[in-house]
């Protein structure tokens, strides 16, 4: 089991980011998550793994500056 | 005994008015030719004009200079105030202080935000603003004592030239016994012999038992500070509660404060860290978007980026509190502990660094092709010791490197130092010889504009190319993200009224990677709307982070969630519970709005603010070498075919560079006009007659100036 935005999910062997994010189906354009400290941006979704056990966060945006 | 000297040579009692709804009503005028001290009342028009904050900053500039003045004559003045809710300790981000001046760098008005303690307990001592006029011919420090309810103006001797030591010396001689209730403005020697100086102002850390402190980096206005014989101007104040800005309505001010700070308290660990990690998420998020400048902005990504990014710096930043104002949950000012430089006069010892932040990671770092953290670690204290902004020492190396490499410039006018991309010890080689006005660094000290005519008109390099690469607007060095491929971006920097800094605009993500603004509309109506309510947090007293650096759960599904509207309610609640006047979020955007437009005109009666000089190197807009185009020739080859519909088969790069060239910098200027529209100008950029009057701006003077300068209706 993984926690994604504070909500138990079931993992699965080889599942990306971009699986995680469609699994969601959650329409908000994400360009940055982070698994536990480590932050993914959207260029690397489709080939970051998702560990088991881990906690997802969902970055709403980026608001720089 | 100490080693040093204050010794008084004027001093003025008072009595400290009531703060009355978060203003004094009141602000304090020093001269240090005479060393006049004066308290002068604020007229109600001007406040109901111009909110407080940079607002009062302006117009009291506006009254103490001529359109002639120079940045280093007697009579510019250097304005700090905080704004009616600066000071509040229970709603996060309220302790920002402004500075404005006239520009060394710009010649015209500048204006620096900064955290720490000043600009509260400069209010709280009784003064809205503090504007500063003269110069002594001997370093004085100005003391504004809001307990004992005394100014003191003293000569000084033997004091230590660095902010560092001098913010300690200063805090503890003052403090007695509190250092809480002290916060100490001071630049440095690199202020002193540049023109691109910081000032300082400190915060205690009760923690760690040190004066800390933050800067006001931008456009030189440490260096203005320094030439008129300013050592430092020490505040001091105790009892900071949620009563003292007196407001009108405390209960409705407890429960937004408490809703806001709640938040961030909950959702910062789930976002971005701040509170851990400060800003440099931004490093490695800048860098997988192609948006971390490297280089000297040629490149926008670099594969050892990573050696600078935040999980670096969470291990070297010291744990604990690092809130610059009181009560602030972002607390997102971290430090390095026991750091031991390798060069300098700290070499060897163990210092604490404040910092650093995003841009200096980026500025001294990445955009210098070093990419090594405790490199750029040793600028950020260097640059903060001597007084330097480290944004435009950043840059400015960034370009020295890259004529450099170019040969448009060789070790025969740099001293002897190779001083390619990487060179770290170079780097703060020319950093100490800014501060001791040594050498090359002296060149490199005054900026990228003045350096581009010294390089051509010294060492014969080619102008042209300098004015590509040199990156710098209206005399001001760009901060730290590339533009290349964010029109809406290149606007926010190029449009910005006081040159290439980001607090105005930051659109890169909204644009590019988003796509939330595909038209030139709609990036006119950004480059309306974000400008306007980011220039309200410098009327306030406020930081911007809590508005949209921790954002709402549900923000997502609002209709227009760049603007977090969630938060800009609260902001208006916030307002109107303080100052008794009842204000929505349209409200607050007329303020800016009104100020915005006052310092665009300010811009036109020092000889600018017209529309050339909005424009910006061509850098930031697309590629100017081959190797930089070719670096990413998929991207542009398929904007040429499919944006512009050129046929490329057969072109050299050189001609797709030009094609591209002329393509792009025509998008720049349709949205210069887009933009102008929007904000009620002319087509020169000049705020149109009704604009100045909708907005109640319509001084004689005003009005003169417009029509002047082809504003007929």
């Amino acid at each position: 089991m993984i926690q994604v935005a504070g909500k138990q999910m079931a993992w699965r062997d080889g599942m990306t980011v971009s699986d995680l994010l469609d699994d969601l189906k959650d329409p908000h354009p994400y360009a940055v998550i982070r698994i536990n400290e480590q932050y993914v941006t959207r260029p690397n979704f489709e080939h970051t793994l998702v560990p088991d056990d881990v906690e997802v966060f969902l970055i709403p945006m980026i608001a720089g500056g | 005994m100490p080693d040093y000297d204050l010794k008084e040579v004027k001093a003025l009692n008072y009595k400290r008015p009531d703060i009355v709804n978060g203003y004094t009503d009141q602000t304090l005028y020093l001269n240090l030719s005479d060393h006049k001290i004066a308290i002068k009342p604020v007229a109600e028009k001007t406040k109901k004009t111009f909110t407080g904050g940079k607002g009062y900053n302006l117009w009291l500039l506006w009254n103490a200079v001529q359109p002639n003045t120079k940045w280093n004559d007697p009579e510019n003045a250097l304005c700090i105030a905080a704004g009616p809710l600066g000071g509040t300790p229970i709603y996060p981000g309220s302790g920002k202080s402004i500075v404005a001046t006239l520009s060394p760098t710009t010649a015209s008005v500048m204006d620096s935000n900064v955290g720490g303690y000043f600009g509260p307990y400069l209010k709280f001592s009784g003064f809205d603003a503090l504007e500063i006029q003269g110069k002594s011919s001997k370093e004085v420090v100005v003391f504004i004592d809001g307990v004992n309810q005394k100014i003191q103006i003293f000569e000084t001797s033997g004091l230590p030239q660095n902010a560092y030591e001098l913010s300690a010396v200063l805090t503890e001689h003052f403090a007695q016994g509190k250092p809480r209730n002290i916060s100490v403005v001071s630049a440095g020697p690199g202020a002193k012999n540049t023109l691109i100086g910081c000032l300082n102002f400190t915060w205690y850390d009760p923690k760690r038992k040190r004066a800390r402190y933050k800067q006001a980096g931008r456009g030189g206005v440490g260096t203005v500070f320094a030439d008129k014989g300013l050592k430092a101007v020490v505040a001091c104040w105790n009892n900071v509660t949620a009563d003292t800005n007196n407001p009108a309505d405390k209960a409705r001010l407890k429960n937004v404060a408490k809703l806001h700070s709640r938040e961030i308290v909950e959702l910062d660990p789930k976002q971005n860290e701040m509170a851990k990690i400060g800003t440099t998420h931004l490093v490695t998020i800048m860098n997988d978007h192609d948006l971390l400048p490297t280089h000297n902005f040629r490149y926008g990504q670099h594969p050892q980026a990573p050696n600078l990014g935040q999980e670096v710096y969470r291990r070297l930043f010291d744990p604990g509190f690092d809130g610059c104002w009181m009560g602030c949950t972002v607390a997102c000012s971290h430090g390095i502990k026991d750091f031991v430089p390798l060069t300098g006069p700290y070499k060897g010892k163990a210092v604490f660094v404040d910092g650093p932040e995003y841009e200096t990671v980026a500025g001294c770092g990445s955009n210098l092709g070093i990419f090594d953290p405790h490199t750029v670690a040793e600028m950020n204290f260097y640059c903060d010791a001597y007084g330097l902004d480290t944004i435009s020492v950043g840059t400015g190396i960034a370009f020295v490197m890259e004529c450099f490499e170019m040969g448009l410039i060789n070790e025969t006018h740099t001293g002897g130092m190779d001083l390619r991309f990487g060179n770290r010890l170079g780097a703060l080689e020319l950093v100490h010889q800014m501060a001791n006005a040594e050498g090359f660094g002296q060149i490199v000290g005054q900026g990228v504009r003045k350096m581009k005519a010294i390089f051509a008109k010294d060492f014969n390099a080619d102008p042209d190319i300098m004015q590509d690469i040199g990156m710098e607007a209206k005399g001001l060095e760009f901060s730290e993200y590339m533009t290349k491929e964010s029109l809406a971006q290149q606007g926010g920097y190029g449009l910005a009224l006081k040159g290439p800094q980001h607090d105005e605009a930051w659109l890169i993500f909204l644009d590019m990677v988003h796509n939330f603004m595909p038209s030139f509309e709609q990036k006119a109506e950004a480059l309306h709307w974000f400008p306007m309510f980011r220039t309200w947090f410098g009327l306030c007293g406020l930081c911007k982070l809590p508005w949209n650096d921790i954002i709402p759960e549900d923000n997502k599904d609002t209709d227009e969630p760049a603007k977090v509207i969630k938060h800009v309610q609260w902001y208006a609640d916030y307002f109107s519970a303080i100052t008794g006047n009842e204000m929505g979020p349209d409200d607050l955007i007329k303020m800016s709005e009104t100020v915005y437009n006052f310092q665009r005109i300010f811009n036109l009666r020092m000889g600018f603010g017209r529309r050339q000089q909005d424009d910006i190197p061509y850098r930031a807009v697309g590629p100017v070498t081959e190797e930089e185009y070719e670096s990413r020739a998929e991207r542009y080859d398929n904007q040429l075919v499919k944006t512009y519909k050129v046929a490329i088969d057969g072109k050299s790069t050189a001609e797709k560079i030009a094609i591209l060239r002329e393509h792009r910098e025509a998008q720049y200027e349709k949205l210069k006009d887009a933009v102008y529209k929007r904000r009620g100008w002319t087509s020169d950029g000049v705020p149109t007659l009704k604009t100045a009057r909708r907005l109640g701006i319509d001084f004689t003077e005003v009005i003169e100036l417009l029509k002047a300068n082809g504003a007929n209706s």
